[in-house]
């Protein structure tokens, strides 16, 4: 009986060795291939002796013209190399935005104002109940000031006054952390998807911290959780245009405005879900911040699936029979953000994965689509890409899709899941948490790569690569700093209330 | 009388105010036999001060403060539930202090020369106990903004949950905790200590012993008297030198109420904090009821010497012992409504602590300083109650404030022996 657990362990060490081997083998390739080719022509050099060296040197007749032709064209070539390299874009540094403890939501406190509002709708109360059980929220998330009065008083005013609030700030820490001058500030962009007013929110911001009258500000609205993605890349083409420039992104999602007062049951659930947060970035491609820049940004890819009907519509803004306005969440959310996850993989996959996954997915793909159509397809095991994964906080049932759909394993969703904990879904912003809170962890290093993923109505799929420049110290202050030390918290499946 | 009460206070927004920290106990608050006989009355403080610590109200630190205090006051933000025997017990689920944010349309001395007991419940959010606790928050803050500045601050409860000494304490931590200064009197949520509790019967199921109903419409007034009046008194009365002054100002108004009265009024219940009395003390910061209420007869008392009606509260205040504490506690509520089934006398001395008024040391910003303090106790039955409160001077000072049946009141005010004092009179209505 001993016996037979052995080979089971025995055959499952060998397997893994059989796997680390054939990854070096293919990762380090040519490295096997030059490693043998250099040695035998270091043998070979000290066998010739210095006489025969210089006899081959002179039978080779160079002369003049010849040298300075090939010298400019190696030059020529080089020049062309580095001016077509795209600028490195730099992270220099972020700042996430904590609410402050009056805004705090207990579960009790929401399901009593649920209550009192919705008195005479038990089932819709009970649904929110149930939600809440479900979502993997904590006790310690918060919604803005307004909608804590009953009924909430969402006015325009109190929206401006959540905008201010959490803008500003997240803003000044990130001036403060940074020491940079709002007067030096190149490049603007906010992004907040459901309140737009006029004049603009990076208008506001342009307007509190008296910025330049030259400065490229940019205000994105409508683009749902995954914007703060989309205004990294467009900080990244811009900063590709202007050379030794800085530019500040601005994600938030003021949610004052958009708190669904009716009793739509599918329009009620983000009100369960969304809370307050807001995150401010600064990007730059000076040289100069290469040694205090956190992260490089190596990749960033988009994917769209709006072109299909069934991906537009399952997150759709629409008025209920009495005319609240709400958001309106299809049944197929899963299934459609598996299919635009699947979509922005097959294109970051050949750019991240090593050489290794991708022969073998190439190999997997050549079975399938010649031999035999049944073969299983192979997924590729991005834990060897990537040390870190940021997975947007859009609710406990995104995650564990993800989880199961890439293989991670508890520890690499452990920052999403706990910054849904903590703040809820802070919509484009809950990236930058899940960031602060490995860093929080002190999980950091030099050198490590962090996958971050977001999705949005649309239906899109974002993703960017960074890779860490510098070990980063745990934090003294930032939206963690009083609370890590009791994460990584169990959350059970349903909570009793 | 025909005067319609115009309603000058009007209420503008309700909000739920929580703790900073969530709770992480399922630790549940078990009501004593003491907290039940007091079901059936609610108890009201309101603190008036000249200038509003509040600003935006939203982001004002006051609320940050008031968020930290109540982590550690879980029963105030826990909730009312019945075991599946009927018993009443508070839940600690965390589900806030409810508060109401009001205006006023005069100014604060006005409101204090003017208003009368019913304007000043405006100053409190109240609603009775629906048969479902589960939504209803026993706690309720009212913040009153007056025209022209200052504000005043109104906390209600059910009596059942709390005493005066209780919401004092709560008030004045969270202004220690607003100038961030240690908080002297932390709350303790021990039970009743075994001495006072060992022979009373498990905790009955609430009962309310059937009392007459209030019929009579009450009005109210608030005397204050300057520690010179005190002395003078002493010195013209020749009363016994250990006379405090709440012996003398109770005797006063017992005589001169039981003359209004007509009848002999011959028996009051005294209602005393015990928290000092017990041989192992208990903390101010005692959450919950801990009052002796205790009857005292003397026949004539109308026609006696202020000075003999004094030492005999006197004597009955000082020989206030554990057993006597611990035969009333059972015998507590048996009449029905505790304050006013027999005229109800309240001493509040024990909240002097070493020569200063603790709810006139509740201060939010550096020199501003309540400028009254009003209890006010819901419910109260037809005999009335008496008050005697620390005055906001230090000293031998004290304001009396009187609940009684109107026409008793109106003699009351007109009353020689009383205005020989030359007291204050304030919130009696008087238009």
């Amino acid at each position: 009986m001993p016996q037979a657990p052995m080979p089971e362990l025995t055959s499952s060490v060998k397997l893994k060795y059989v796997k680390l081997g054939y990854q070096y083998l293919v990762n380090h390739f040519l490295s096997f291939l030059l490693i043998p080719i250099m040695a035998i022509g270091a043998v070979e050099l000290l066998r010739m002796g210095p006489e025969e060296i210089l006899n081959v040197w002179n039978s080779l007749e160079f002369d003049l013209v010849q040298v300075l032709c090939t010298s400019f064209f190696v030059i020529f070539i080089s020049t062309v190399y580095f001016m077509s390299k795209p600028r490195t874009i730099y992270l220099v540094d972020y700042s996430c935005y904590k609410p402050p403890v009056t805004c705090r939501v207990p579960f009790a406190t929401f399901m009593e104002h649920s209550r009192l509002i919705l008195k005479d709708k038990p089932k819709s109360v009970e649904f929110q109940m149930r939600i809440l059980e479900r979502s993997g929220l904590g006790e310690e998330t918060c919604l803005p000031p307004a909608i804590h009065y009953i009924p909430p008083t969402p006015t325009m005013d109190a929206a401006r006054s959540e905008a201010q609030l959490v803008i500003f700030t997240a803003m000044d820490d990130l001036f403060k952390k940074t020491g940079l001058k709002p007067k030096d500030v190149d490049i603007l962009i906010v992004n907040c998807s459901l309140f737009s007013p006029t004049p603009s929110l990076s208008a506001m911001v342009i307007n509190k911290y008296k910025l330049r009258s030259n400065i490229k500000s940019v205000n994105l609205s409508g683009m749902g959780c995954s914007a703060g993605l989309i205004s990294v890349d467009l900080a990244r083409d811009l900063l590709q245009v202007h050379p030794n420039s800085n530019a500040i992104i601005v994600s938030t999602e003021i949610i004052t405005p958009n708190y669904y007062q009716g009793n739509e049951r599918a329009m009620l659930l983000p009100n369960c879900l969304f809370r307050m947060g807001a995150a401010a970035i600064l990007m730059s491609n000076r040289r100069s911040d290469r040694w205090r820049a956190k992260y490089k940004l190596s990749h960033l890819v988009r994917t769209h699936r709006g072109a299909d009907d069934k991906s537009f519509y399952c997150v759709y803004e629409q008025e209920d029979k009495e005319g609240h306005v709400g958001i309106n969440l299809s049944k197929d959310l899963m299934a459609i953000a598996g299919e635009a996850l699947k979509a922005n993989i097959t294109t970051i996959g050949p750019l991240v994965l090593p050489a290794s996954e991708q022969l073998l997915f190439l190999l997997s793909l050549i079975g399938r689509k010649i031999f035999n159509p049944k073969l299983k397809p192979y997924i590729p095991d991005f834990k060897l890409a990537f040390e870190h994964f940021c997975i947007h906080a859009g609710g406990r049932a995104v995650i564990d899709e993800l989880q199961k759909n890439l293989q991670l394993s508890g520890e690499h969703v452990e920052a999403s899941r706990m910054t849904l904990h903590r703040f809820g879904n802070t919509s484009s912003s809950s990236l930058w948490y899940e960031l602060s809170y490995i860093e929080s962890k002190g999980r950091m290093r030099r050198g490590d790569r962090v996958w971050q993923i977001a999705f949005g109505s649309g239906f899109k799929c974002n993703s960017a690569v960074w890779k860490c420049n510098r070990t980063i110290k745990t934090p003294k202050d930032g939206p963690w700093s009083d609370c890590i030390d009791r994460y990584p918290v169990f959350i059970p499946e349903v909570v009793k209330l | 009388m025909g005067i319609v009460r115009e309603n000058r206070v009007e209420v503008k927004s309700m909000l739920t105010a929580v703790s900073s920290k969530p709770s992480r106990s399922a630790r549940v608050h078990p009501f004593t036999t003491l907290d039940n006989a007091m079901s059936r009355h609610t108890l009201h403080v309101i603190v008036y001060y000249p200038r509003s610590p509040f600003g935006s109200f939203d982001l004002d630190s006051v609320r940050i403060s008031l968020s930290e205090l109540l982590s550690m006051y879980p029963p105030v933000v826990g909730r009312v539930a019945k075991t599946p025997d009927g018993i009443l017990e508070v839940k600690r689920n965390d589900a806030g202090l409810r508060t109401l944010k009001a205006k006023v349309c005069v100014g604060i001395d006005e409101w204090l020369r003017s208003a009368d007991g019913h304007d000043e419940s405006d100053l409190t959010a109240w609603e009775d106990m629906p048969e479902d606790p589960s939504t209803w928050a026993p706690f309720r803050l009212q913040i009153n903004e007056f025209e022209g500045g200052g504000v005043a601050i109104g906390l209600s409860c059910p009596h059942r949950q709390a005493d005066a000494t209780t919401l004092t304490v709560l008030l004045k931590s969270w202004t220690e905790a607003q100038r961030r200064r240690c908080i002297v009197h932390p709350p303790s949520f021990s039970p009743l200590p075994s001495i006072l509790t060992d022979d009373t019967d498990a905790v009955k199921p609430n009962s309310a012993p059937i009392s007459k109903p209030i019929s009579t419409k009450t009005a109210t007034a608030t005397f204050r008297f300057s520690s010179s009046a005190f002395k003078k008194y002493i010195e013209e009365e020749g009363i016994f030198p250990k006379a405090s002054p709440f012996d003398v100002f109770a005797a006063l108004f017992w005589t001169r109420v039981a003359l209004v009265k007509r009848k002999s009024h011959d028996r009051v219940c005294l209602c005393v904090d015990f928290r000092r009395l017990l041989p192992n003390p208990l903390p101010y910061g005692f959450f919950g009821n801990a009052l002796n209420f205790s009857s005292l007869e003397m026949t004539n008392v109308a026609d006696q010497g202020i000075g003999h009606v004094a030492r005999l509260i006197n004597d009955h205040v000082t020989n206030l012992t554990v057993e006597k504490i611990r035969s009333d506690l059972n015998r507590v509520g048996e009449q029905g409504l505790v304050y006013g089934g027999d005229l109800t006398i309240v001493n509040m001395e024990h909240m002097i602590v070493e020569g200063d008024p603790m709810m006139y040391d509740a201060v939010f910003e550096d020199g501003v300083r309540p400028v009254h303090v009003s209890y006010r106790i819901g419910n109260v039955g037809g005999e009335g109650v008496i008050m005697v409160m620390p005055s906001p001077e230090k000293g031998f000072g004290r304001v009396v404030s009187v609940t009684l049946p109107e026409e008793e009141m109106s003699k009351l005010l007109v009353d020689q022996e009383i205005l020989r004092f030359e007291p204050k009179i304030i919130l009696s209505g008087v238009k």
